[in-house]
């Protein structure tokens, strides 16, 4: 349970995204635990945490593509965690997500995908319109000019880029960005980092990521998740000299000791297939 | 031992009423999808890859089914002084039971297969949830489709597959034994109700439409990665065959009373 050690944030502010003692578990496993968090409207709040802490499940329960087992979810002081699949559609319509490698429909060219969630919501629009939104969009991302190319023929950076173009297309309120710089090189992350500071006046941002870099350079806020739990909640200077050693070894990018403990271990059982000279030959 | 049993209980019960919300909300999407032609051009799309690009293969089946029932049955024919006979046999067969069941397993490989693979790997890829993240249900984006198109050409590719097998089996009566034609065509028409046409094409829709439901329902479920999605498609194709052999006994029994109470036979041979 986040205690009030744990906050360095003053939560007298207007939230848009509220969750309420939020419990997931997958069979036996207890992803989230009691956990209750508010997303500032207008701020880029960053969820960081190692791999399997539960930072997509939590960004993935924002916008109810997951439910949780107990708790509530609130958006603009609605709760949308009971909602029916169909009448979740105006809800969604206010969000963006980025997901981690994108999910571009990959039979659909770049101006498709863009197109997709418009031609969905709005019953009349024509194609000079369509065409001109696609291309703002495109524009914002540095990739117009590539409208007519499909998925398959893009880099990763640049699928994610045409998924933030995508994310943006209806305008929403708040975007979701899972893991945005997962898998690429520290300039596309940069270039990733940079697109999500573009479009913090446009929306709210919640972004969910283990590089410390982006998150420091992105965060008006940043969340540390462990084991389900919120262990640190602050801007990135609390963060930086948080005392908690799950904090610190995240941050600095340690192994524990007992993961070191076990590979030591794990040293006095060669595999029969090789020899510690193996290696050191390269 | 008794908590193993109670958990796979649940997990059979969960997974029984998950599969038929899912087929109710199928179905239910598919109503509103068949009443908005904003939506045609993804019905027609499936119906082009479902039901165009199967009928080649369908046809072969087809085809295939009636030569081989015609060798089979003309020696034991033959040997009552009967083979002028063999449209007849040939024929019902085709009609009534082998080129709809045929054609709906080659349809739970071919369709259901592809269904599976590609609805799993959107899944394993999140584009499924993509879809939904926009505000859009993904049942009646991605389901409904798929399932008019199947449900609607599965009974047109029956009767492919049944013209094609009867073709084949006059071609091995006639054309190989040398059965006399026009005893061969007589005596199929004495043989063949309308009835029996109405009941192996009718098939087609029920078959169409558990595939389709089971293939989507498999790949929305799939497991993660390229082993999830393998089994989702063989899980699909079992549980697809399984129900296309279940629904014709039903079928036929039904069908079966109806006729018995209802239609008037015409006479027999």
């Amino acid at each position: 349970m986040q205690t009030e050690s744990d906050k360095n944030t003053n939560t007298d502010f207007e939230a848009i995204i509220r969750l309420e003692n939020i419990t997931k578990q997958f069979s036996n496993k207890v992803v989230l635990d009691n956990l209750s968090l508010q997303v500032e409207k207008g701020k880029t709040t960053v969820i960081i945490g190692p791999s399997g802490c539960g930072k997509t499940v939590l960004i993935k329960m924002m916008i109810v593509l997951l439910r949780p087992n107990q708790g509530e979810v609130y958006f603009d002081n609605e709760r949308i965690d009971n909602l029916q699949e169909n009448r979740l559609k105006d809800f969604r319509t206010r969000y963006g997500f980025l997901f981690q490698a994108g999910a571009l429909f990959d039979s659909m060219t770049v101006a498709e995908n863009i197109a997709f969630p418009v031609l969905q919501h709005r019953r009349k629009v024509d194609k000079d319109e369509l065409d001109e939104i696609i291309k703002i969009r495109l524009a914002l991302v540095g990739l117009d000019g590539y409208q007519n190319h499909f998925p398959a023929s893009l880099s990763g950076g640049q699928k994610k880029r045409v998924a933030l173009a995508r994310a943006i297309a209806l305008d929403p309120e708040v975007i979701l960005y899972d893991e945005p710089t997962t898998g690429l090189d520290p300039i596309r992350s940069d270039i990733i980092n940079e697109l999500v500071l573009k479009l913090r006046n446009r929306a709210t941002s919640v972004v969910v990521t283990h590089d410390m870099k982006s998150a420091y350079k992105i965060a008006d806020r940043i969340i540390m998740l462990h084991e389900g739990r919120i262990i640190a909640d602050g801007d990135a200077d609390y963060i930086r000299d948080h005392p908690h050693p799950n904090v610190q070894q995240f941050i600095h990018g340690q192994a524990s000791d007992d993961d070191l403990a076990v590979l030591r271990m794990n040293d006095q059982f060669h595999h029969p297939q090789y020899s510690p000279r193996d290696f050191q030959k390269q | 031992m008794f908590e193993q049993i109670g958990d796979k209980t649940i997990t059979v019960l969960h997974n029984t009423g998950d599969f038929w919300r899912f087929s109710w909300s199928g179905l239910k999407q598919s109503i509103h999808t068949f009443f908005t032609p904003r939506n045609y051009d993804l019905i027609w799309t499936q119906m082009y890859l479902i039901g165009v690009l199967s009928v080649p293969i369908i046809m072969v089946t087809g085809a295939f089914v009636g030569m081989i029932l015609a060798v089979q049955a003309y020696d034991q024919l033959a040997g009552m002084n009967l083979e002028e006979h063999l449209g007849v046999l040939v024929n019902v067969s085709v009609v009534k039971e082998l080129g709809p069941v045929l054609a709906g397993v080659m349809l739970a490989g071919r369709v259901g297969g592809a269904l599976t693979a590609e609805l799993g790997t959107m899944r394993v890829t999140e584009q499924i949830d993509a879809v939904r993240s926009m505000g859009v249900n993904a049942v009646y984006y991605l389901v409904a489709p798929r399932f008019l198109a199947c449900l609607l050409l599965t009974p047109v590719l029956i009767i492919f597959a049944v013209l094609l097998g009867v073709l084949g089996g006059y071609i091995i009566g006639v054309g190989y034994f040398g059965i006399n034609s026009s005893a061969y065509w007589e005596f199929s028409a004495a043989g063949v109700e309308m009835w029996d046409l109405v009941m192996g094409i009718s098939k087609g829709f029920f078959f169409g439409g558990i595939i389709a439901i089971i293939s989507c329902y498999k790949g929305f479920n799939c497991g993660e990665g390229a082993q999830g999605v393998g089994r989702a498609c063989t899980e699909a194709f079992v549980a697809s065959f399984i129900s296309i052999l279940a629904i014709n006994f039903i079928l036929v029994v039904i069908f079966n009373t109806l006729y018995h109470t209802f239609w008037i036979p015409s006479g027999l041979i």
